[in-house]
């Protein structure tokens, strides 16, 4: 990534006298990804940023569970629930966290083949999930489940839906890796890019497991 | 000298079909653009000086904005049933006053001086994500400009700041004021939440050598514990935005009481984001007198550690304090006991700060410029504030003063006593850094005192309104009710609107000195004798802010460049060793060569504006939605197939070392 | 009513010197440049003027904490004060580059906290007795509506005992020196319960019922006002409670509790009788009114209104207020007699009701004439699509002046 490039000044020093000390700005020389942290300025933004989607998913599930047996005479919970299915989809969204740490660290080894087919596969079970979670809405809605039927209708639908946009955008990304490792741009050196998108990938899989436990496994 | 290599200057547009290909364009028709004077520098500039100074002049403008509702509303409550503003324009009136004032002026120029400063104050070239520093702008300018367009198109939102469910939906609030407010705020949420990721990552990642956390300037120490609010607070805020916008335009049930809804778990959001907002509007103006009071009382703050300590426990604690807004709404006393309790705790920090500020000053050499002047206005007004608060920490007797202009008294003391009197400082203060001229100091007096002046009568009279039992956001009140003594409503109402009008003129003296100061002379470097970092370089900076990065040795770093302690036995004698202009020479002499600055860029504000027509055609029509989502879509592809620095064949000559960025910049 | 507050001179009148000096008392205590010290003739809604032990708690706790909060200020400020004289620019050296004294810091930490716990330890102890339930003796129920407050009595042994069912709005009457716990919820958004000079203020929100306890030591009105935003009238939406003598409230009770009359054959009330019937009783109940076929008249006002219900009107003039408390039934003279007078005197006064000398028939009339000019309401039909055409608010019923005036005779009559 970024390299450090400051050169000694070829200007000769000035007559004002510099104090011991003062004059280096050169001891940082050479030291790759200087940072003052040691971590580089993307992956602590990507660990920011995610720290933030904790209270944003924090929220939502928050109001989720607030509102998780208020369905009134509508359908709810008990009568909906295929959790075999959602087990299986769950299943898959978990294989492609594994999937994507074989990307990156395909990348890493500048292995373009590896990298590629990683990518594909984990762009591919998360289409999967997706996929899965559609039908399951659709299922649902045809049971008589709409968005605005009752309360735990809406805060389930809001709930597994933003999830559903997160693991889209994560789709989006990893296909753009994709695009992005014909240039050779996500390999080696910078294969950051590719661990950054994995950061974003895992912690998606992780707020699944908190809503699948939440939402589906925990009685209501 | 420093080499700063820039593109050539060409064309901003490219012919289209691929006529002209170079080595940047080549991943579509765009080439970067490359002016460095006329809006287009300013438009797609990265610069955080730059936006930073959008920022502020932004800021700045709703601050008269959200002045003026203010003067409608208290015209309207200058006299028994008043008849200026209809109830349905005043309710609109101080729903927009509290949203501009906060969301629109006082959090964006807190964002102005934490973009200008921090990086100068850390001893770096720039944010550690400029493109995303220009994103956060454009984003905040046009949510700013999307909220008031309500104005013109149906009416704004008329349902309070606190946009309490079940009276913001749309049964109760027929107009799309509260969609516009909600997506509006949304959009100004992305840019807090941005900006926040960038300046973190900023102060943690690239600071100067030898700058440690416990070296770190107060202000850049205030402004990042201010960006981990924000990070924690804004995703909150959020939810419970989404949430009223599916409410009110999908027809979901979360706030629908015939349903099972519980209005309070609206409140409970709310307060969770809005309490921690409270100290995300206070330490940025905090941070800044405690680096003027330093300054002009010619000694080091006193007791660093406790103030950086401080705040940040208030920050956390800032986090655990929210249902002190809601002593009368309902909740157990168990939840009002604790509540109560911990909010009492959060007045120790607090006080912490007030007493450091006093012993600041106690024993310095006092120089009352302006910026002093304001800084030590912001310690009587914010005193009064606190104590105030102290009083409704106190549940039962908050139980009397919630909802009256009691509390109205209270938070505008803690908010522009505590606030808005830090900013103007760091105005003062940082003007001539800033612009390369002073501000004239009379004229900065006169500012000064009508404020102050003006702010006393307009908030004063307002403990005794709220005392005698006038609650808020009544867009009349009743003569029958007044009373007849010394406290009676009329006579105290007629103060307090009359104080507003004062204050009003107060801050256009504001306006005039920057009129009057427009062709003072260049400031001189270093005008205030002051200590930190940021002085260590030209005013205003060069666009790489420093020739050379400083190595940082000491808290106060420029102070001790300058003066050197020649005091023997234990007596101190500091001797001015060097003046401002000559340490800022050394550095010059000693430049650094090829520094390379992120180019300028046209995605950012080219996706805000998708925002804005997405945000339009959320209201609108789902057409304009899509034509919102497609712009954002392409910008989205177009910033991340460009690199941060324009490609070496864009350099005039190409640098000789390849064109590697230096190491303060990042990809993305 | 409307005398220009600038005419206003804060010179006291004997009969308010003696409550003065009693405040003046409390003041000098907690005095110390306090503004809210010893005021006469203060506003109806007074929050340093207690009239009841839950409105005492609370004022015995915040007097010492403004007292306190007071000295604190004092303090801070004088040594601000001090400082700026005593250290500015009188080209002294730069001073001791000193960092800090951690010692004395950590004692001005200290310091403060240790006062906070002094105030923290009597604050959770008016909490907890201030949400005591059990010792209630009377339990009456409010519900906010955009914008008036229903105030009802179920049947109980409390309150003296209430046989049958009580229904009024606006006011609020209950016996003095009898701890009463109002029971409170809302039909729409979230109102406010809060009269003053009892007690601190309570949210009423929808789908929750809230507690909150009045008690009152001496008979008289006590003003309050919704205190949550509520929307657009919010400003109009007033209460107040009446507190009576126990006999007093028992002859309250039987006002409101007798049986309808309908008003003398061929009276303009009479006429009036109708014309209610024809316009008003869909929305307004009138217990006992029947119609010309003999029938009982019950409002539905829930086919009319959005919120779902509208004030009863049986015993109108009974209360002296009207429209959320908003405007007097009284003229400005009967108004200060009845509000005015001593507590020996007031439950007499406040009893007889509204006479024809007395009735404040200007805004009555305006009243009837356009409700919503006087109280916006959102009642024009064009802004009520969302509510499927359902009015929030009384709307203009265009009636004609000859109506209005037998709707005034007829009204003049419910009591």
């Amino acid at each position: 990534m970024s390299d450090t490039t400051v050169e000694p000044s070829a200007t000769p020093e000035p007559d004002v006298v510099v104090p011991a000390g003062y004059d280096d700005g050169q001891d940082h020389i050479g030291l790759p990804h200087h940072t003052t942290t040691g971590l580089s300025n993307t992956k602590l933004a990507m660990w920011l940023f995610l720290g933030s989607e904790c209270l944003l998913f924090g929220g939502l599930i928050s109001t989720y569970m607030l509102y998780r047996n208020r369905q009134g005479d509508a359908i709810g919970p008990d009568q909906l629930w295929d959790i075999p299915f959602t087990s299986a989809t769950s299943f898959i969204l978990l294989m492609s966290s594994l999937t994507m740490v074989l990307a990156v660290s395909a990348a890493k080894r500048k292995d373009e083949r590896g990298t590629r087919l990683w990518l594909t596969v984990t762009a591919l079970l998360g289409g999967l999930f997706l996929a899965g979670q559609v039908y399951e809405f659709t299922v649902f809605y045809r049971e008589g489940l709409g968005y605005t039927t009752s309360l735990f209708s809406s805060s389930f639908y809001t709930l597994t839906g933003f999830h559903g946009v997160h693991v889209a955008v994560g789709i989006i990304m990893l296909l753009s890796l994709v695009g992005m490792l014909a240039k050779g741009r996500i390999l080696g050196d910078k294969a950051e890019t590719v661990e950054m998108v994995g950061l974003y990938w895992h912690f998606v899989d992780v707020v699944w497991i908190v809503i699948f436990t939440l939402v589906y496994l925990i009685p209501a | 000298m420093a080499i700063i290599e820039r593109p050539t200057e060409t064309p901003a547009l490219a012919g289209a079909g691929g006529a002209v290909v170079t080595p940047s364009s080549s991943y579509g028709y765009f080439r970067r653009p490359v002016q460095t004077t006329g809006w287009k520098s300013w438009a797609f500039t990265v610069d955080h000086k730059k936006i930073g100074i959008m920022y502020g002049v932004v800021a700045m403008l709703f601050f008269f904005v959200g002045g003026f509702e203010a003067l409608l509303i208290r015209a309207q409550l200058a006299q028994a049933d008043g008849t200026i503003l209809s109830a349905d324009k005043y309710n609109q009136m101080f729903t927009m006053h509290a949203t501009t004032m906060v969301f629109l002026f006082v959090m964006p120029l807190a964002s102005a001086f934490a973009n200008y400063m921090m990086p100068l104050q850390i001893g770096a070239r720039d944010v550690a994500f400029p493109r995303l520093n220009a994103l956060s702008l454009w984003t905040f300018v046009f949510g700013g400009i999307f909220i008031n367009t309500s104005w013109i198109l149906g009416g704004a939102a008329d349902g309070g700041w606190f946009m309490y469910a079940p009276n913001s939906s749309v049964p109760f609030s027929p107009t799309h004021g509260v969609d516009f407010w909600v997506l509006g705020l949304l959009m100004t949420g992305i840019a807090s939440q941005v900006g926040a990721v960038n300046l973190i990552v900023t102060a943690l990642n690239m600071r100067a050598p030898g700058m440690t956390l416990m070296k770190m300037p107060i202000f850049t120490w205030m402004a990042l514990v201010v960006q981990f609010l924000l990070l924690f607070a804004i995703p909150v805020i959020t939810v419970a935005l989404f949430l009223l916008l599916f409410q009110r335009n999908f027809d979901a049930t979360f706030f629908s009481v015939a349903d099972g809804a519980d209005p309070l778990l609206w409140q409970h959001l709310f307060w969770l984001f809005g309490h921690p907002e409270v100290y995300i509007i206070v330490l940025p103006a905090f941070g800044i007198i405690s680096e003027v009071l330093p300054t002009f009382s010619r000694k080091p703050l006193f007791g660093y550690p406790f103030v950086v300590f401080s705040g940040a426990a208030i920050g956390l604690v800032g986090f655990g304090v929210w249902a002190h807004h809601m002593f009368a709404a309902g909740l157990g006393p168990i939840s009002v006991a604790v509540f109560s309790v911990a909010t009492m705790a959060i007045a120790v920090p607090t006080g912490v700060k007030i007493i450091n500020w006093t012993l600041t000053m106690w024993g310095g050499k006092l120089w009352f410029s302006t910026a002093m002047l304001f800084a030590i206005g912001l310690i009587v007004q914010f005193t009064i504030g606190g104590l105030s608060g102290v009083t409704h920490a106190v549940a039962p007797s908050d139980t009397q003063q919630t909802d009256t202009y009691y509390i109205v008294a209270h938070f505008h003391y803690v908010i522009f006593g505590g606030g808005v009197l830090g900013l103007f400082a760091g105005i003062y203060y940082w003007w001539p850094k800033v612009f390369g001229k002073m501000l004239n100091e009379k004229w900065g007096r006169w500012n000064f005192w009508l404020m102050i002046i003006g702010m006393n009568l307009t908030f004063g009279p307002m403990h005794i309104i709220g005392l005698q039992g006038q609650p808020r956001r009544m867009y009349v009140w009743t003569e029958n009710r007044a009373g007849e003594g010394f406290f009676n409503l009329g006579f105290w109402n007629l103060v307090s609107s009359i104080g507003s009008l004062v204050l009003g003129i107060g801050a256009v003296l504001f306006l005039v000195n920057v009129w009057v100061s427009r062709k003072n002379p260049p400031a001189p470097a270093d005008p205030w004798d002051a200590r930190s970092l940021e002085w260590i370089t030209t005013s205003p900076p060069k666009e790489h802010n420093f020739d050379r990065i400083p190595t940082v040795h000491a808290l106060d770093e420029f102070f001790h460049r300058k003066y050197e302690d020649v005091g023997v036995d234990g007596q101190h004698d500091y001797k001015k060793v060097r003046t401002g202009e000559e340490i800022i020479a050394m550095e010059e002499a000693n430049a650094e060569s090829h520094i390379h600055m992120p180019s300028p860029s046209y995605w950012p504000i080219i996706l805000a504006f998708g925002m804005l027509i997405i945000a339009y055609g959320v209201i609108y029509s789902v057409l304009m939605l899509a034509a919102g989502a497609a712009i954002a879509v392409l910008a989205l592809f177009g910033w991340a197939l460009e690199p941060p620095t324009a490609d070496d064949s864009e350099f005039d000559p190409p640098s000789s070392d390849g064109g590697q960025p230096s190491k303060e910049l990042a990809h993305v | 009513m409307s005398n220009s507050p600038l005419k206003r001179h804060p010179l006291r009148s004997a009969s308010t010197f003696k409550h003065m000096s009693r405040r003046t008392r409390v003041g000098l205590v907690a005095g110390l440049g306090l503004l809210v010290a010893g005021c006469a003739e203060d506003a109806a809604q007074d929050t340093w003027d207690p009239a009841g032990p839950n409105a005492q708690d609370i004022h015995n706790l915040q007097w010492p904490v403004f007292l306190i909060a007071g000295v604190v200020g004092v303090i801070v400020l004088t040594f601000v004060a001090i400082i700026i004289v005593k250290f500015r620019d009188r080209g002294q050296a730069i001073p001791e580059q000193t960092h800090g004294k951690p010692a004395l810091e950590i004692g001005l930490t200290i310091l403060p906290a240790l006062i906070l716990i002094g105030v923290a330890i009597p604050t959770v102890g008016t909490i907890m007795a201030l949400n005591e339930t059990d010792d209630t003796e009377c339990i009456i129920n409010v519900t906010g509506q955009q914008w008036w407050w229903e105030i009802d009595y179920a049947q109980q042994d409390g309150c003296g005992g209430i046989a049958e069912p009580i229904v009024t709005s606006g006011q609020m009457i209950i016996p003095i020196d009898t701890p009463v716990l109002v029971r409170g919820t809302s039909r729409d958004v979230i109102h406010s319960w809060w009269i003053p000079r009892l007690n601190g203020k309570k949210d009423m929100v929808p789908g929750r019922v809230h507690a909150v306890r009045l008690q009152a030591d001496e008979p008289g009105i006590y003003a309050g006002q919704c205190t949550e935003f509520c929307g657009l009238s919010h400003a109009n939406m007033r209460m107040e409670v009446v507190a009576l003598t126990p006999e007093d409230f028992e002859t309250w009770k039987a006002q409101q509790l007798a049986p309808y009359e309908s008003p003398a054959a061929g009276t303009l009330a009479a006429t009036g009788e109708a014309t209610f019937i024809a316009q008003c009783s869909r929305c307004h109940q009138v217990n006992g009114l029947e119609d010309a076929a003999g029938e009982l008249v019950i409002s539905r006002p829930d086919l009319q209104v959005y919120s779902g219900a509208a004030p009863n009107l049986t015993t109108l003039m009974t209360r002296n207020t009207f429209a959320g408390a908003s405007w007097d039934l009284l003229t400005d003279e009967c108004r200060a007699d009845v509000w005015e007078s001593d507590p020996d005197t007031f439950g007499e006064k406040y009893l007889a009701g509204v006479s024809a000398e007395c009735l404040n028939s200007v805004q009555l009339r305006e009243w009837l004439r356009n409700a919503p000019a006087m109280k916006p309401m959102y009642a024009d039909p064009a802004q009520l699509d969302e509510t499927d055409g359902l009015v929030r608010g009384m709307p203009n019923l265009a009636l004609s002046e000859d109506q209005i005036d037998e709707l005034v005779a007829y009204l003049l009559e419910r009591k």
